[in-house]
């Protein structure tokens, strides 16, 4: 079917960008979920932001998670416990949420450009899981440490060791990103852009 | 919670005098043909359509849904072209959806905005309306649908009939010529589909409503039935009607 | 979800425009990171801590904001001091306090609208050459703040209708559903949008006439 054709970003980007925000908000509104192996509950919405490089791509990935953090900015309770404001990005874990923004792309980036290319399924389901841990911990952690090292005055070094309490959830977390992407993809062939 | 019906919707004082009155606009289709990841949807259609009610009907899959989005040009056909008064909707798609309104089954899918009057005004700004005359246009169109006591709600919060009235509201406050339905009264129970109805009889502008409510349709001008990727009967609604029970069901 | 961290009110932090709110904490953040005096620093945080309290804030809405940063700086304070030095640890203290508290002051008086407006202005530069798109960020912003509520009903939805065939809570069976759904209710969405004429016609162009609307 001949939809209209828009060059760059059409209204359907727009859509599909405000969309995943919306459920990485929505995500932050779920109680914990506590995983039998780590006694740390862990909210699920950092596992929306590998799910939006994931399943949009790189630049919506990316827009729906800056969306996120504007939203923040602004005031908007929109973070996991009815966080928000300023404050959030005045505070030592600011550098987590900017770090959505990279960690979404780079996510993308992967599963778009090598992820999406292999054709046997398991290659494939390694790839995502590695795009997820890539985008949704290195980078996301690359910020989020040196920021809260800056921010505590923490040596960079025990500000890193202090972040390695979180790895065990987010792993978890990457794997579940990896099968839901999996899953969608099954049932919902879509473009990455 | 659903308000009382109000007064006779689209023909508030204040509205176009004109607007009872004003032709339809002709949508004319010329060889259209529409496909789909290489499937034929719709093939190969003439038509000509300029009666104030029309009815489409047809079983799922027929293919009527493709030709309501063909009608406002949310769908451009692959072959042929669509006119809406001499106005083809490749090329000048923004105009003819200005004219021709179109609202969907779903209300939560076609509502966009937190609060109901934001979502009323957005149709306005984005036909370029001077802000100052927003507000008095949008409550003018709530009170004609009888919802004015809705326009400061959040529109999660409505009920599915209030949503398509809202919908329907939020459509027809951009003044449209012609208003195409797409099967508006499937996700409602009876009582609000029976609102829907009215409010579809009485509003000013024509209508194209594609639908399975067969009833919807009997006191219409003209209704199509299709079928197969075409039209298969086109005619007054009994015999339409008539047609589609004796080879669709 | 619907409401903001926004406390309405008329005290002088209300009546200040956004901007100027906004670049007092942007210069305090990078001014409290050269300071590190502890009496300087705890002077600053006292400031902060007043400016909230002109807010008139809900005790309430305070506690339940500032709790569990509370708990966060405790335990990075107790980390810093056994890492580093007390002096540090202190001077962390009363520099994230400061901080936090005064970005809390901003939150507090200023409506998420006016803000958003000004970073509009902000970002005006880089619509200008077509990086951003206020029109479509603004959307995008209401679109956001009407699909929570929708996404968090099914979310529930599917949770029930999954407990009800015996099925545990299980994040991957829960979202990939959600997040099927959503898609498919993207294309129905964005028809929606374009059928009501999105987008607006271009302002005549010029940045200066941009700049006259805006203020």
């Amino acid at each position: 079917m001949n939809r209209r054709q828009e060059r760059g970003i059409t209204t359907r980007d727009v859509v599909l960008v405000a969309l995943f925000a919306a459920i990485i908000v929505a995500l932050g509104l779920v109680p914990p979920i506590t995983v039998g192996i780590v006694p740390v509950p862990i909210t699920l919405q950092t596992l929306g932001v590998m799910l939006a490089g994931a399943v949009l791509g790189p630049v919506r990935g990316a827009l729906a998670c800056g969306l996120v953090v504007l939203l923040t900015a602004v005031g908007l309770p929109v973070l996991a416990g009815g966080r928000g404001g300023l404050g959030v990005f005045a505070g030592p874990t600011g550098g987590y949420l900017v770090g959505w923004i990279p960690g979404a792309l780079v996510t993308g980036l992967m599963v778009k450009y090598w992820a999406a290319k292999l054709t046997r399924g398991w290659a494939k389901a390694g790839a995502v899981l590695a795009a997820c841990v890539a985008g949704g911990i290195v980078v996301v952690y690359a910020l989020g440490i040196p920021w809260l090292s800056v921010s505590s005055g923490l040596p960079l070094r025990e500000a890193a060791l202090g972040g390695m309490v979180f790895v065990p959830g987010d792993l978890i977390k990457a794997v579940a990103a990896a099968l839901v992407a999996h899953g969608v993809a099954r049932s919902y062939s879509m473009e990455l852009k | 919670m659903t308000a009382p019906a109000g007064p006779a919707p689209g023909a508030a004082p204040g509205e176009r005098p004109s607007a009872a009155e004003a032709p339809a606009p002709v949508i004319e289709l010329h060889g259209v043909s529409v496909g789909y990841d290489g499937r034929t949807v719709l093939s190969g259609l003439d038509l000509r359509l300029a009666e104030r009610r029309i009815g489409v009907i047809g079983q799922n899959g027929s293919g009527k849904s493709t030709l309501a989005r063909l009608l406002n040009g949310l769908v451009v056909p692959d072959e042929g072209r669509v006119l809406v008064d001499g106005r083809d909707t490749r090329t000048d798609g923004r105009r003819v959806r200005s004219e021709v309104g179109f609202v969907f089954q779903n209300p939560d899918n076609q509502i966009v905005f937190p609060i109901v009057a934001e979502d009323m005004a957005f149709g306005l700004k984005n036909l370029g309306l001077p802000k100052k005359e927003i507000p008095g246009r949008v409550a003018e169109a709530l009170e004609s649908f009888g919802i004015g006591h809705l326009a400061e709600r959040h529109s999660h919060l409505l009920s599915g009939g209030e949503k398509q009235l809202v919908a329907l509201a939020s459509v027809m406050v951009m003044r449209p010529r012609t208003v195409v339905f797409d099967e508006p009264t499937t996700l409602l129970d009876l009582r609000n589909r029976n609102r829907i109805r009215d409010a579809v009889d009485a509003m000013a502008p024509a209508a194209v409503v594609v639908t399975h409510d067969l009833e919807l349709v009997s006191g219409y001008d003209r209704v199509l039935v299709v079928h197969e990727g075409g039209i298969a009967f086109d005619g007054a609604p009994g015999e339409a009607v008539a047609w589609y029970r004796e080879h669709c069901s | 979800m619907n409401t903001s961290l926004y406390v309405p009110g008329d005290t002088p932090l209300h009546r200040l425009p956004a901007g100027a709110k906004f670049g007092v904490l942007f210069a305090a953040g990078i001014g409290l990171f050269l300071l590190a005096h502890p009496a300087v620093l705890g002077a600053a945080a006292a400031v902060a801590a007043a400016l909230v309290l002109s807010a008139r804030a809900p005790l309430g809405a305070l506690r339940a904001r500032l709790l569990p940063v509370g708990v966060m700086l405790a335990v990075l304070f107790a980390a810093t001091a056994l890492l580093q030095d007390a002096g540090t640890a202190v001077a962390m203290l009363l520099r994230l306090a400061a901080l936090i508290l005064l970005a809390l002051a901003v939150t507090l008086t200023t409506r998420p609208a006016d803000l958003l407006e000004f970073f509009e202005r902000l970002t005006a530069p880089l619509a200008r050459v077509g990086v951003a798109n206020p029109e479509r960020i603004s959307l995008g912003v209401s679109l956001v703040l009407r699909f929570v509520p929708e996404v968090f009903r099914r979310f529930q939805e599917i949770r029930e209708a999954q407990a009800a065939r015996g099925l545990k809570a299980n994040p991957v069976a829960l979202l990939v559903p959600l997040i099927v759904r959503t898609l498919k209710a993207a294309d129905d969405v964005a028809d929606a949008i374009d059928a009501r004429c999105y987008p607006p016609p271009r302002r005549p162009s010029g940045g200066a006439r941009t700049e006259e609307n805006a203020t």
